[in-house]
């Protein structure tokens, strides 16, 4: 499943949106996704990807297509480092 | 300044999500069938609480908001915004033409958004995870389900919270007729909500000694206000509100009022942080008959605080015969909460709804489970069963709080 695909699973049901409005170029803003609901959703694209987002959320992330990239990014990022963590480190100690 | 003068507050609209009913219409019918609404809870870690008890409302926040607006609301302001929607329905109001500079909203909890609360310490603390949800603030703050409120019908004046434990309801319900008396506002929503049937809140109250033991034959019988074999209170959850507005405000626009509220009564026992004084209930009484302009004769029903503590119950009875005199035995007492429970910073609002509604339906609602009179509570108490087709004229609520802030409201019929 591509990253879009995934993105559009998770937007339309914690969004309450059809599929077809999470398409590349539509704000996140006019999906009703604010700042704080962007960083709750790292916590859902966490879980799907198995990833440790440690960085700050980039403020310039405005489109679902910006949002693509940057787990991209991440994704791509963990494929050359496999013992970051990942998201054991969310486990119970 | 007496309330009644020089501008008069009318209660047009009652709203309640509460233990025994989710309208004011079924709260009213158990309340005069009896039925309690205290149950065996069904949270998780209950089998860690000596009493698992607890009056829980049959409300789920996902029949009344879509999920994106869930994330925003603790259970508590979900419960605010439902029943301050039915109050703003009962009195036909419109925010649309309103000055909404002139109309304001006031709100009592004692607790806010607990169940975020208890959720985030548990991320923090049991999983040791850092992921607390971004809305955790924003959730949980007390004024939390105040703010939601005059977002949702664009309401600019006064946005207040009021967090006087156990009075906060009265005591938001109280000021916000104030308001409108002084004439900054010409209509208030007003009311109380609170959701404390969690694990940690009902932990925490049951090491205060204060809950009540389940009845091992039928736990809903186990609040037993005046019962000489009461053992304690059970929490309860819910809101309830009032659409207050000044008379002529409300005549003007042809509303239904349901009463007017004369008499609103607050001072602080300034003792102990929980234990009650007689001196400082009696003076909050007296103090609301003042406001109300009304001799202690005409007051028709008492909905007492009678939360089935030992303290409470005996206290407020001598401050009741301190006020009313020889005429307290014959001026029907009732503990409500019996049947729904103390909903902490709702109940005020909750019970002052009901003596409202009571009023409107001629009818004294019970003192449930007070099969054994307690020596040191001799009044009538109403006890085991409603009574109907009864004329009420004047009807008192009293709210008292671990702090010591005594609230009472009064209203009367509305002829």
């Amino acid at each position: 499943m591509s990253t879009l695909e995934t993105l559009q699973d998770i937007l339309s049901d914690e969004f309450n949106l059809t599929r077809e409005r999470v398409a590349p170029d539509a704000k996140l803003a006019a999906l009703g996704v604010d700042s704080l609901d962007l960083l709750e959703l790292m916590f859902k694209i966490e879980d799907r990807y198995r990833l440790a987002i440690r960085d700050d959320v980039p403020s310039d992330l405005t489109t679902v297509g910006d949002l693509v990239r940057f787990i991209d990014r991440l994704l791509a990022a963990q494929s050359k480092a496999p013992d970051s963590g990942g998201a054991d480190r969310h486990a119970a100690p | 300044m007496p309330l009644r003068e020089p501008r008069r507050v009318a209660v047009t609209g009652l709203g309640v999500v509460a233990p025994i009913g989710d309208s004011v219409e079924a709260l009213c019918a158990n309340l005069v069938a009896g039925r309690s609404g205290i149950r065996p809870l069904d949270i998780p870690l209950r089998e860690a609480l000596r009493s698992p008890i607890g009056a829980s409302a049959d409300f789920r926040g996902d029949a009344h908001f879509a999920v994106p607006r869930l994330r925003m609301l603790d259970r508590v302001s979900q419960m605010a915004l439902v029943a301050a929607a039915q109050a703003v329905a009962d009195a036909n109001l419109n925010f649309g033409t309103e000055n909404r500079d002139r109309c304001g909203v006031s709100v009592g909890s004692g607790m806010g958004g607990a169940e975020t609360t208890d959720e985030g310490y548990h991320i923090i603390y049991a999983e040791r995870s850092d992921r607390v949800k971004p809305y955790t603030v924003l959730t949980s703050m007390t004024n939390a389900a105040a703010s939601w409120i005059g977002i949702d019908y664009g309401i600019t004046g006064p946005n207040l919270t009021y967090s006087t434990a156990c009075s906060s309801g009265a005591v938001a319900v109280g000021e916000a007729a104030r308001r409108i008396q002084s004439g900054d506002v010409d209509v208030m929503l007003a009311g109380g909500a609170e959701a404390p049937l969690t694990f940690g809140v009902l932990r925490a109250w049951e090491a205060m000694r204060t809950i009540a033991t389940p009845d091992a034959q039928d736990p809903s019988a186990s609040c037993r206000p005046f019962a000489r074999n009461r053992t304690g209170l059970v929490l309860g959850e819910g809101a309830a509100f009032v659409a207050l507005e000044e008379w002529s405000h409300a005549t003007a626009r042809g509303a239904r009022i349901h009463a007017q509220l004369t008499g609103y009564g607050l001072t602080t026992d300034a003792a102990h942080i929980t234990r009650p004084t007689v001196e400082g209930q009696a003076a909050a009484m007296r103090a609301a008959l003042r406001s109300a302009g009304l001799d202690h004769g005409a007051v028709d029903y008492v909905n007492a605080h009678g939360t089935a503590t030992l303290q409470n119950d005996a206290v407020e009875t001598a401050a009741i015969k301190e006020v009313f005199g020889a005429r307290a035995y014959a001026l029907p007492v009732s503990s409500t909460k019996s049947m729904h429970g103390h909903l902490l910073g709702a109940a005020g609002a909750l019970e002052f709804v009901i003596a409202v509604a009571s009023m409107e339906r001629g009818i004294v609602p019970p003192t449930m489970h007070l099969e054994l009179p307690d020596p040191a509570c001799d009044l009538d108490y109403v006890p085991e069963r409603a009574r109907t087709g009864v004329r009420l004229n004047a009807v008192m609520s009293n709210s008292f709080a671990f702090g010591g802030t005594n609230a009472v409201l009064i209203a009367e019929a509305r002829d």
